[in-house]
């Protein structure tokens, strides 16, 4: 079953465009939807998680209409949100319970296995019986993920999950996920360019409600090849060299700063080229220099 | 499935939650203490528990505060989703709406009729404890509880229910909710103004959401037995009524469902725990250019700090509460409400509305019956305020910030002093406006200003602080809201309840503002003791300083260490000072209430007067020389205040036996300087606590022998009192009678009369007044013993700029050491009973014939004077021509504050109360100065020329002839429609009031029962006056007052009067005397049908059927019938305009008897109505069915 969504656009109040002409195909495997903060990002995962209306623009998932039967894409779907939380004074399992039979997962039996198993998998079967309230943010976190997973949901739709789990938490949510991902539509919305890169079988780049880029990472990055140059100035130098160059990011090492920049050919001495990472490709793409450039180019030759 | 596991779901997690049971326990806990609180008036008729009174108390109280509960638990289950965050995870479900919403609706429902259960269960079990007298109890029944459950309580909360989940799912916010259960009471009430105005009974009865309006209306007419026993039942129209309101709550719920979507809310303030979706801002990238210089900004922490520190916490705290969007609303409503409220409350008698002048917007709309505002405001916002940090998710940035707890404190409740400051002035806003819309410019703002911003902001700032500390300590917050409520209605009730003001915080004495002596002597203990209220605030505060949550250790064994750590330096320095106001200021205030005054405990109230009686009771029938001269000299101190007495009496022994001793009573206020005769006696008792002196003469007096009793008194009040604040000598508006004077002999009139304190003091139940037909009872015209017809001359000294009156004729007045004296006099012995009123009066002369008429009164209030000096001349020319000769020379009306009496009459003086001085009458209206002031005038001859026996049915003789002679007046003068609504007003001040008393007794025999003294006894001589016709009537009263006009034992009684008409009266009419005077009698007249067809000649003939009772009650209302016969008029009209009877196209009497009839008359023109006595003359409990819309048709057929 793959997501196919033409030409979503959607605008809040006071006109801020919040998704600008969005078209995306995501297969099944993991989807990573990588931007910054106000990107747009959780207006889409709301639209696919039929929270939201679109202002414009179809969503298909399969056959089913997402945004008009948005009945049967409940029965397939698990969404986890940016921002959640839970009855403080409800405890794990019975929330879990509550949450399988609003999923349709009616026989007792069956639930009671679904349950516990979802409870072993996100490692929180020992403190089951313990308030929701008591739990620290990242046990909140997995029973969240435990919920969505509930009912083996054909989409899963994941808004920035990995903000305030610590590195072994993370690796152990990317691994469950991506495991996951062989049999569902996952669609991973982040800011964190490291979730995207190391997982992810498509992913897209999406600003100011535009997508900016749609590719396989692999991919990507080698589209970057030979393009991306590193110097090393010091703190001073640092606003000349912006002025001549299209620097795409900078960062502080032992006190000197090192600059990547963006160029078909060396521009110059001091410059050495370095293999190009997602977060090359994230900045530049940013900057403008990827992506929206090669869509215009795009639109050109049609 | 699913719905019932939402169902189950949210039932169990409220059944789980303390804060459900909580709800439970504060409704049990309030209907048992409003049952222990009110069921201490002993002069209640009907059992508390009977079905009357269940039904009432669970209904109206209950369901008051159910409305509140209801709020919090439907409020919780409509919005905790999106409050806690999990609405994403839900409306991804395979949830369908109706299972989602129906779900947590009917768990809502369900908790919330478990928790109902706590009214009636709370009522129940409040009355098997000790705390409520046996006696004041009847049987319990489980009908009379289930009853009003079934039908009231339960439906009830399906519409209320369903209001308020809407309400909460759609704004998604709980303040809302809040708002929406005010609006509910608020409309209701309003609504329940008009609804009574509704003819159609069925309509009526239907129209009532929640069924309290109807249920009421079912009691009204009610008589004492059948409030005791009846049950509500289950009357078909109310039946109906709970039908089609759960009807309507049923379509309240569809059209949620309609508008309810599984969505993310878009952009409507919806609060997320950790972030805020911010629609219009764009993110910016954070521009990096390399290592970064953050500016060099020095803290500095010291006073400055501290106070703009405090500044800046109550600002922004008053800023995110008045942001709100509800904020706005319930100032909007506060305004809105006053209006409502107000409205009608310039309304007094006869629906003469008095202007709407600022005392009594003030004093009634804003401090009574708007004082519910305030608590809700104050318990909702401190919550609001104390958790708001909490709740956004900023209180950990705000907790490790370095502002100290104390200022945290202090700028938060900063912030909500700011919040009562701008609810006060909605509150004078609205006052002012509603002024302007009836038309008054007088605003007094400076009134205003000390009311609002003055006496009622420090009692609603010491609240506040009360409700910051319960919030802080209690740390849940609806649970904290309810705890704020019931302490404010605790404090409010304390003084009903003779709770000591010193123990309940917040209570203090309350206050009465005059227009002639502003707020008067209420000013020094209201303020006192709401400074020792302030101290406990400090304190309070201070130990919300030591419990304030702060970070993340909410358990309680924690919050306990950290109070105990925080206990230091100016925490603890706080503490002390308050400590020490608190001693400092109830020690003072509990020296001058308690030492320096009485202010005995509840049931040691009257013991002083029980003693008396104990010890001196046997005295009563003693012989004692007789008062037959007085002179007096009295120095009146208005600032001070203090009355000096110096006097002398002249004692004259016509006993016929000769008197050892005189016994002398005197009031226990009085300071007694020096008492004694002009001749050698021992003072042989005196009793200092009763006040009863005994002296022994050494030689006794013979019959005929007289002697001078000479005394020297002072009434001096030492510091101030919290309860019965004495308001007879105040700055101006001095008023009192001659209770400091000595007595003499024993006087019953000082005896215990509540029945209850009696029997608590061991004294039998006082003897009943004789009755009417008791010979002995002609001996005396009053309990006062040894006082006849008394010679007295006073002279009465007074502040410069004040006048003093005295009943009697004014000798002379002039000035003298920088005071002003008067001298007044009675021509010939009057009764002794001399009332001294000292003010800055202005003065209005005119003349009648030879009488001088005076009316003292109030400089601002002027305008009703003339009305008044015309109801004098009307009465004088009225009275004069059909009763005799008005015995004085000057006639005048005093003006007194609104403390005491709203009228009597005295001696050649009228009292007036403020209230009949701002009195507005349109034009042809009735004016209740006017018939007040005829009704005064009228007290000369009834109850001055002629006065009645000290018996049972003396008020027949008093005020029944006063009203009816002021009811002549007003006819006279106004017109006969005025006096119809003088009678209809009559009427039903009688049958309305029957209810309120424990026994019914007929007008012959009335005793302290002014509805049917006032009421029914003007109904019955103005309708006697229409059989008998105005000359007869007249003549005999006129006959009676020469007869009795020389006075003088024996005293005439009710049964002479009665004995006068019969003597006048036509055989055939001699039932109506019976009927109105001798036996209690009700009428039931209807007209079932009435048809009207044409004849021949273009007239019409009207058929009428009738139906009649007549019904006899013996004294506790049980009525049988008896046959009836009587004169009722029959009347046919032509259409009128709107609701009203056009012109009469035949008014004639019949005879109507008991049982069908059927009656035939014929009108020259088309009817609109007609029917059996038009203008509701007879007492009849339902005079709505007399009259009926006539059908025109062909012949129609009698049918019986």
């Amino acid at each position: 079953m793959e997501l196919r969504i033409r030409n979503v656009s959607k605008t809040y109040a006071k006109s801020v465009h919040a998704l600008k002409d969005v078209t995306l195909t995501i297969p099944r495997g993991m989807f990573g939807l990588l931007g910054r903060n106000g990107a747009g990002k959780s207006t889409l995962m709301r639209i696919l998680a039929t929270l939201q209306q679109p202002d414009e623009g179809s969503v298909h998932l399969g056959d089913i209409d997402v945004i008009r039967e948005k009945e049967k894409v409940r029965q397939t779907l698990g969404y986890l949100p940016q921002s959640f939380g839970f009855h403080p004074r409800v405890s794990a399992e019975r929330l879990l319970e509550h949450f399988a039979v609003l999923k349709g997962i009616v026989e007792p039996g069956v639930r009671r296995d679904a349950v516990e198993s979802l409870l072993r998998r996100t490692n929180l079967w020992e403190v089951r019986r313990q308030r929701v309230g008591t739990f620290s943010g990242g046990m909140r976190q997995r029973l969240g993920v435990a919920v969505a997973l509930l009912g083996n949901p054909k989409l899963i739709v994941v808004d920035e999950p990995t903000a305030g789990l610590d590195p072994e938490e993370r690796v152990r949510f990317l691994n469950l996920l991506s495991e996951i991902g062989e049999a569902s539509a996952v669609i991973l919305s982040t800011h964190i360019v490291a979730d995207v890169e190391e997982l992810c079988n498509r992913l897209a780049i999406i600003d100011r409600g535009e997508i900016l880029l749609e590719a396989e990472p692999a991919r990507a990055i080698e589209q970057l090849r030979s393009r991306i140059w590193r110097r090393t100035v010091s703190r001073h130098e640092l606003p000349a060299l912006e002025r001549e160059l299209p620097v795409i990011s900078t960062k502080l090492l032992a006190g000197r700063t090192i600059a990547h920049v963006y160029a078909e050919a060396s521009p110059g001495a001091g410059f050495e080229p370095v293999e190009p990472d997602m977060k090359d490709v994230y900045f530049s793409v940013m900057a403008g220099h990827h992506g929206r450039r090669r869509r215009a180019d795009a639109e050109m030759a049609s | 499935m699913r719905l019932r596991e939402v169902f189950r779901y949210e039932l169990g997690y409220r059944l789980r939650s303390p804060s459900t049971w909580s709800y439970a326990a504060f409704l049990f806990l309030l209907m048992g203490w409003g049952l222990v609180a009110t069921a201490g008036d002993s002069a209640a008729a009907v059992h508390v528990n009977s079905p009357e009174e269940v039904a009432q108390g669970t209904v109206l109280f209950g369901g008051l505060f159910g409305l509140l509960v209801s709020a919090a638990l439907f409020g919780d289950a409509a919005i905790r989703d999106v409050a806690a965050g999990m609405d994403p995870f839900l409306y991804t479900t395979r949830l369908r709406k109706t299972e989602y919403l129906g779900g947590r609706f009917l768990a809502a429902l369900a908790v919330n009729a478990i928790v109902v259960l706590a009214i009636p269960l709370g009522f129940w079990v409040a009355t098997l404890t000790p705390l409520v007298e046996a006696e004041a109890l009847g049987p319990n029944r489980l009908a009379a509880y289930l009853q009003p459950l079934l039908l009231f309580l339960l439906p009830n909360l399906v519409l209320v229910g369903a209001i308020l989940f809407t309400i909460g799912s759609v704004a998604r916010q709980v303040i809302p909710v809040y708002l929406g259960a005010a609006g509910i009471f608020i409309g209701y009430m309003v609504v329940a103004d008009d609804w009574s105005r509704i003819e159609s009974p069925m309509l009526s009865a239907l129209a009532d959401p929640l069924g309290i309006n109807a249920l009421q209306a079912m009691h009204r007419y009610w008589t004492p037995s059948e409030l005791q026993i009846r049950l509500i039942g289950f009357p078909a129209m109310l039946v109906w009524n709970r039908v089609l309101w759960l009807a309507i709550a049923a379509g309240v719920l569809a059209v949620l469902h309609r508008r309810f979507r599984f969505t993310h809310a878009d952009g409507g303030g919806r609060r997320r725990r950790r972030r805020r979706i911010s629609r219009a801002a764009i993110d910016t990238l954070m521009e990096w250019r390399g290592p970064m210089d953050l500016p060099q900004a020095a803290a500095v922490f010291g006073l400055r700090t501290r106070v703009r520190q405090t500044l800046a916490v109550a600002r922004q705290s008053l800023a995110e509460v008045m942001s709100g969007r509800a904020f706005p609303v319930a100032f909007a409503g506060a305004i809105g409400l006053i209006l409502l409220w107000g409205w009608n409350a310039p309304d007094t008698a006869f629906d003469t509305p008095t202007w709407p002048v600022t005392r009594l917007v003030v004093s009634t709309v804003l401090a009574a019956r708007s004082v519910l505002i305030p608590w809700l405001v104050i318990a909702v916002y401190a919550g609001e305020l104390v958790w708001k940090d909490r709740e956004v998710g900023a209180a950990e940035i705000a907790d490790a910030a370095p502002v100290p707890t104390g200022i945290a404190l202090l700028g938060r409740f900063l912030a909500l002093v700011g919040i009562i400051v701008a609810f006060h002035a909605a509150f004078l806003a609205g006052g002012i406006l509603l002024q302007i819309l009836q038309g008054y410019y007088k605003f007094e703002l400076g009134l205003y200003l000390r009311v609002l911003f003055g006496l009622n902001l420090v009692a609603n700032v010491l609240l506040g602080a009360l409700a910051m500390t319960v919030h802080v300590l209690v740390n849940q917050k609806y649970v904290g809201q309810i705890l704020v409520l019931m302490a404010c209605l605790l404090s409010l009730l304390a003084g009903m309840k003779g709770l000591p003001y010193l123990a309940v915080y917040n209570s203090g004495p309350g206050w009465t503002y005059s227009d002639m002596n502003g707020f008067g002597p209420f000013l020094g203990p209201y303020v006192w003791f709401k400074l020792y209220w302030a101290a406990w605030a400090l304190l309070l505060l201070v130990i919300a300083v030591l419990f304030w949550v702060r970070g993340r250790e909410p358990g309680v064994r924690r919050r306990i260490a950290r109070a105990r750590a925080r206990l230091r330096g100016t925490t603890l320095r706080m503490a002390g000072v308050a400590a020490a106001l608190i001693l400092a200021l109830g020690g003072f205030v509990f020296y001058n209430t308690k030492v320096l005054n009485e202010d005995p405990p509840r049931n040691e109230v009257g013991r002083p007067q029980a003693e008396y009686e104990r010890r001196y009771g046997r005295f009563e029938d003693a012989p004692q020389p007789v008062l037959t001269a007085a002179d007096l000299r009295l120095e009146v101190h208005p600032g001070e205040p203090a009355v000096d007495m110096r006097g002398g009496y002249r004692l004259v022994n016509r006993s016929g036996v000769s008197l050892d001793s005189v016994h002398v009573v005197l009031d226990r206020n009085v300071e007694v300087r020096s008492i004694s005769l002009d001749r050698a006696a021992r003072p042989a008792v005196v009793d200092e606590e009763t006040g009863y002196r005994i002296f022994e003469l050494e030689r006794a007096l013979e019959p005929g022998g007289s002697l001078r009793l000479s005394f020297d008194l002072a009434f001096r009040p030492r510091g101030f009192r919290s309860r019965g604040i004495q308001t007879a000598v105040v700055g101006n508006g001095t008023y009192f009678d001659r209770r400091w004077l000595p007595f003499i002999g024993y006087q019953p009139r000082f005896e215990l009369s509540d029945d209850a304190a009696r029997k608590r003091f061991g004294l039998g139940p006082q003897p009943r007044l004789p009755g009417p037909g008791d010979a002995e009872a002609r001996r005396r015209d009053t309990s006062l013993r040894n006082e006849g017809r008394v010679q007295f001359e006073a002279i009465v000294g007074t502040a410069a700029d004040q006048t003093a009156v005295v009943t009697g004729l004014l000798r002379r007045s002039w000035t003298e050491n920088g005071r002003r004296y008067v001298h007044y006099g009675a021509d010939g012995p009057v009764p002794f009973g001399p009332a001294v009123f000292s003010a800055r009066y202005a003065v209005r002369e005119d003349r009648w014939r030879d009488v001088e008429l005076q009316i003292f009164h109030h400089p601002e209030h002027g305008y009703n004077v003339d009305r008044m000096l015309a109801g004098m001349k009307a009465s004088l020319d009225y009275y004069t021509k059909v009763f005799g000769p008005y015995q004085f020379r000057q006639l005048r009306v005093v003006e007194i504050p609104p403390y005491s009496v709203n009228g009597r009459a005295l001696v050649t003086t009228i009292v007036f109360g403020e209230q009949n001085f701002i009195t507005r009458a349109g034009e042809g209206r009735v004016d209740h100065t006017f018939f007040g002031t005829a009704h005064e005038v009228a007290h000369s001859w009834w109850g001055g020329q002629v006065r009645g026996a000290h018996a049972r049915g003396n008020d027949l003789l008093s005020e029944a002839l006063s009203n009816y002679s002021a009811m002549m007046v007003t006819e006279k003068v106004l017109g006969p429609e005025q006096a119809r609504r003088v009678y209809d007003f009559q009427m039903d001040r009688y049958l309305s009031k029957r209810a309120e008393f424990e026994s019914d007794v007929p007008l012959l025999e009335v005793e302290e029962h002014p509805h049917i003294a006032y009421g029914k006894g003007a109904v019955a001589l103005y309708t006697l006056r229409e059989h008998l016709g105005e000359e007869v009537l007249n003549g005999v009263l006129r006959r009676f007052v020469e007869k009795h006009r020389a006075g003088g034992p024996p005293y005439p009684t009710s049964r002479d009067l009665l004995a006068e008409l019969r003597a006048v009266t036509p055989g055939s009419m001699q039932y109506l005397l019976t009927d109105l005077f001798e036996t209690i009698t009700l009428w039931d007249v209807e007209t079932r049908r009435a048809v009207a067809a044409r004849t021949a000649g273009g007239r019409y003939e009207v058929t009428l059927d009738v139906v009649a009772k007549k019904l006899r009650a013996d004294s506790v209302g049980r009525e049988t019938e008896t046959p009836m016969n009587d004169f009722v008029e029959i009347g046919v009209f032509a259409p009128g305009t709107g609701d009203g009877l056009g012109a009469p196209l035949y008014l004639k009497r019949h005879r109507v008897r008991s049982g069908k009839q059927t009656i035939r008359v014929t009108v020259p023109r088309e009817p609109a109505r007609a029917g059996v006595d038009p203008w509701r003359k007879l007492i009849d409990r339902d005079r709505e069915d007399n009259m009926a819309d006539v059908e025109t048709g062909a012949t129609a057929a009698p049918r019986s």
